[in-house]
């Protein structure tokens, strides 16, 4: 744009301008020295810069060999952490599993033993209550058997006494002498 | 009281009334003393209490017995509750009355019968027993109701049993 504007400047101001044998192609002595400085300083770069370069692309190679082998070491902690805690998550598992059917078998035991206690309990108050109404029968029977033999033997004595006249005494005492007589 | 004591009151007692000549009235007074002594408690307590002065108990017996047995037995009885021996009046009359009959070669012969015996049945009743135990008996007849009806006989230690009473407590043993 600049040089476009010089030229435009350039012509208004009638400044002789130079041409060239072709619009695009350079001169041939342009071409050659050009040539000659562009290698000239290629050389120098690769004399010069070629090394710091190399050495900097070395170091650069090294680090991220370094943050290669950090980050796989760091993957391997992390691999073998993850397998610890992996392992501590199959014990803990196996622990609950264990408790589990350990409260499991005491439950079942606790259920066993609670139901042959409960059952003995009931054997027990079932016994218990067969032999208190035994026991209130025969009582009852005791009692019954009891008052009828009061009431027997008193109308047995009533129904004697009351049959004791002179005469009976006499008959008693008479056949007692004799029984007694008899015997020897 | 022990076996001792009593046998010596008895002893004594027998002494005494065969020295007055009156054996045979005094045993069997005391005899019967000794059965109403048993079966009344009023009698009983009256002459073994201890709040009643000895002297006051013998004024008791004498009230008692006083023209309803002979002198004899009135003091004899006096002598024993005065000593302060009422509660052992029983055994001890009881042993007099063996050695009385022993004196005689007799066995006593307790016979207690709901109604009064007539002599004629005492007569025979005597030969039964005789008959029975192999042994003369001098027969002590007590009138005891609780018998009911019939005879109970104790000799020694031999009992014939025909009282209405033991009958009835055999059928209300079985009922």
């Amino acid at each position: 744009m600049k040089l476009f504007s010089g030229m435009l400047v350039a012509t208004e101001e009638g400044v002789e301008a130079t041409e060239s044998h072709h619009w695009l192609w350079p001169e041939g002595y342009e071409i050659a020295f050009g040539g000659i400085a562009s290698i000239i300083i290629f050389a120098l770069l690769f004399w010069k810069v070629g090394p710091l370069v190399k050495k900097a692309m070395a170091a650069r190679t090294q680090r991220v060999q370094d943050e290669l082998d950090t980050a796989a070491a760091d993957q391997s902690a992390a691999d073998a952490e993850a397998q610890q805690i992996l392992a501590a998550k199959g014990d803990i598992g196996a622990e609950r599993s264990r408790l589990l059917a350990d409260a499991d078998t005491r439950a079942e035991a606790l259920v066993v033993e609670g139901r042959a206690r409960l059952d003995q309990e009931i054997a027990e108050l079932h016994a218990k209550a067969d032999a208190d109404m035994a026991a209130v029968m025969n009582r009852g029977s005791d009692e019954l058997r009891a008052e009828i033999a009061r009431l027997a033997s008193e109308a047995a004595e009533q129904l004697v006494t009351g049959g004791l006249d002179e005469a009976a005494h006499q008959d008693l005492i008479e056949s007692f002498i004799q029984r007694v007589g008899a015997s020897s | 009281m022990n076996d001792g004591q009593i046998d010596g009151y008895a002893r004594a007692l027998f002494e005494v009334a065969r020295a007055e000549g009156t054996l045979d009235e005094v045993e069997d007074e005391l005899f019967r003393f000794a059965r109403s002594y048993e079966s009344s408690d009023e009698l009983r307590n009256a002459l073994t209490d201890d709040a009643i002065p000895p002297s006051k108990r013998q004024a008791i017996v004498e009230d008692l017995l006083g023209g309803k047995a002979t002198p004899s037995t009135v003091q004899l009885i006096s002598m024993v509750v005065g000593s302060g021996r009422s509660g052992d009046l029983p055994a001890i009359i009881d042993r007099m009355v063996e050695r009385a009959a022993g004196a005689k070669d007799l066995a006593v012969a307790e016979v207690r019968t709901a109604v009064a015996l007539t002599d004629d049945q005492q007569g025979r009743l005597r030969a039964a027993l005789a008959n029975a135990t192999g042994k003369a008996v001098s027969l002590k007849t007590v009138v005891d109701p609780s018998v009911l009806g019939g005879i109970r006989a104790t000799v020694g230690d031999t009992v014939i049993d025909g009282s209405v009473r033991t009958h009835l407590d055999q059928l209300k043993s079985r009922l």
